[in-house]
């Protein structure tokens, strides 16, 4: 008997000719057509309202646009944006430092220590705070902040809340990213003797750090855009932040988009339009300086 | 203790090192498994110092976990268990108190498959030097040199060390994974199945390697090639099913083995 008779049983028969060249089937090649054209309208769909963003954005901005704006604190008439835009960049600052290091903190937790039970029990929680709307977590940090603390409008106030609105996307992406980080970086560090924590620090981190700019990034966005919580918390002011946390309001430019856009005089609609741009331009500046950064950071990873 | 090396020796004629009772490390009676599965069952085993000791049997015949409690790698896996000791110098590396960082400072190790650190080639040869605050600044080029020569990659790196180690090419991070063990000074290096992702030059050149660094270094290498075992080791031990099957002088062992199961493994005819 010939070893192909032998090993033929169980196997598709070798009569049908193996034909490199001919026509694929009719439904195969339909089948492709379908799936190529659903990737593409899933990209229009997402790429077609940001176009429509943008144009909508740059095309209202550009025409009433003032280099004025960005250093005139706004007055009575309408004058500049330079106290939003300071305002929203302290709140971005705070931000990033606060939630950033909570919600790095809370990751690498999540990741490295919690286990079973509480593991479950801390991360259900953290997805039940991402999942609570904006407004009543403003809500809630007007109720206890800016009314039971006695801190009125304040930045201190508006940074707890938005912080509270974004630890969880950062814990979640860092979690995620830490557990990414192949076994064999952990195993060498061990094996050479490494602290846990230096281990985390030299190697695990530095692995992980795209992943936690992405959650990073999320947040940021989050808090250059959010504005319910910031009606409770910051409360709105005309005039330059002062550098206390406390009992002083804090102007930032989702709110002259949200509130001048419905003013009768032409000047603060203006001024709308250019707070959206600008808006609109800190969101690109900040993707671009966290590629940047990770991509100064990754110089010695596997991908390059 | 001096790590200075004797008189080099040639591997046909294994001149154990003596210094003391001549044993690096010693398991006692050592069982260790995870959960409801034992991996090793009542193990008695001696490292002889200032050799290679290779490590064969089939897969599952609980070799790789026995180097890996060597050096307490197996720790962190779930539901770990063990009961016996290990010795190292004659203190047990189970004891309570022992500090991982440190044993693991003094019994090093290289994986099978190359993993160097996301840093450029000096940091990774310096990681665990800096970790164990082994040096000052100051000497961490003469370092860098000295061990990327002792594992002949110098010539190839020297022009980068400031570049990533992953565009080396595989044997070449193995090697770099080797100076980085080295320089921590371990008086033990573990090395599970070390050239088993590697071309056969590279291999060659990793063996003779291994061979010069002997008499300074205790070796443990785990290998599923028995040419390798042979060519390498002046003793080796074959594991069976988490047994100790026989622990001899690698000749001995390859030609008159005393155990049948012995005999079966290295002439091919099981595992």
């Amino acid at each position: 008997m010939t070893t192909a008779g032998a090993g033929a049983a169980g196997r598709v028969p070798d009569n049908t000719p193996l034909d490199l060249y001919g026509r694929p089937a009719w439904h195969r090649v339909a089948a492709g057509y379908v799936g190529w054209g659903a990737c593409g309208l899933a990209v229009a769909l997402i790429a077609a309202p940001l176009a429509s963003v943008l144009w909508g954005v740059i095309g209202r901005a550009v025409p009433v646009w003032r280099w004025s704006v960005l250093t005139e604190a706004g007055n009575g008439q309408g004058g500049g944006l330079a106290n939003e835009i300071v305002g929203t960049l302290f709140i971005l600052a705070g931000v990033s430092v606060l939630a950033g290091s909570v919600g790095v903190l809370s990751g690498i937790y999540l990741s490295e220590y919690a286990r079973g039970r509480t593991g479950a029990v801390l991360r259900g929680a953290s997805e039940v705070l991402a999942g609570i709307p904006s407004i009543v977590l403003g809500y809630v940090g007007y109720i206890a902040l800016v009314i039971a603390l006695h801190w009125q409008y304040s930045l201190a106030a508006a940074l707890i809340t938005l912080s509270a609105l974004t630890v969880p996307y950062i814990a979640k992406s860092t979690e995620a990213a830490l557990r990414q980080v192949p076994t064999t970086y952990r195993e060498g560090a061990e094996a050479l003797g490494m602290s846990p924590l230096r281990s985390l620090r030299r190697i695990t981190l530095k692995a992980a750090l795209p992943g936690i700019t992405t959650g990073w990034l999320v947040a940021m966005a989050i808090s250059v855009g959010e504005t319910a919580p910031l009606l409770y918390t910051a409360g709105f002011s005309d005039s330059l932040p002062s550098l206390s946390l406390t009992h002083s309001p804090v102007g930032y430019l989702p709110y002259v988009v949200w509130t001048f856009y419905n003013y009768p005089a032409k000047a603060f609609q203006s001024l709308s339009y250019d707070a959206a741009l600008i808006l609109v331009v800190m969101v690109l500046v900040l993707i671009v300086l966290a590629r940047i950064v990770v991509a100064f950071t990754q110089r010695h990873t596997e991908r390059n | 203790m001096s790590l200075s090396s004797p008189a080099a020796r040639s591997v046909d004629s294994p001149v154990v090192v003596d210094r003391g009772d001549g044993v690096a490390m010693r398991a006692r009676g050592l069982s260790l498994g995870f959960g409801s599965t034992a991996v090793l069952a009542d193990l008695d085993l001696d490292i002889h110092r200032g050799t290679i000791t290779a490590l064969i049997g089939p897969t599952g015949s609980g070799k790789t976990t026995f180097l890996r409690s060597l050096n307490r790698m197996n720790d962190k896996v779930a539901k770990h268990w063990h009961r016996g000791d290990v010795l190292l110098d004659g203190s047990n590396i189970y004891s309570p108190g022992v500090q991982l960082m440190a044993l693991r400072r003094r019994v090093g190790m290289l994986f099978q498959r190359p993993n160097p650190f996301p840093m450029s080639i000096a940091e990774n040869v310096l990681a665990g030097v800096k970790a164990h605050g082994i040096a000052g600044k100051q000497h961490y080029r003469a370092i860098v040199e000295a061990r990327l020569r002792e594992v002949g990659l110098w010539e190839a790196v020297s022009s980068r060390l400031g570049s990533s180690p992953f565009n080396l090419s595989g044997g070449q991070q193995q090697l770099l994974c080797l100076a980085r063990a080295l320089a921590t000074g371990p008086e033990v290096l573990l090395l599970d199945e070390p050239t088993s992702s590697l071309d056969p030059i590279t291999t060659e050149h990793v063996e003779a390697l291994l061979r010069s660094l002997a008499p300074a270094l205790t070796i443990v290498i785990v290998t599923h090639n028995l040419a390798q075992a042979r060519r390498v080791s002046n003793r080796t031990a074959f594991f069976y099913q988490g047994r100790l099957v026989e622990l001899t002088d690698t000749t001995k062992l390859f030609e008159s083995p005393e155990h049948p199961e012995t005999a079966n493994y290295v002439s091919g005819r099981m595992g």
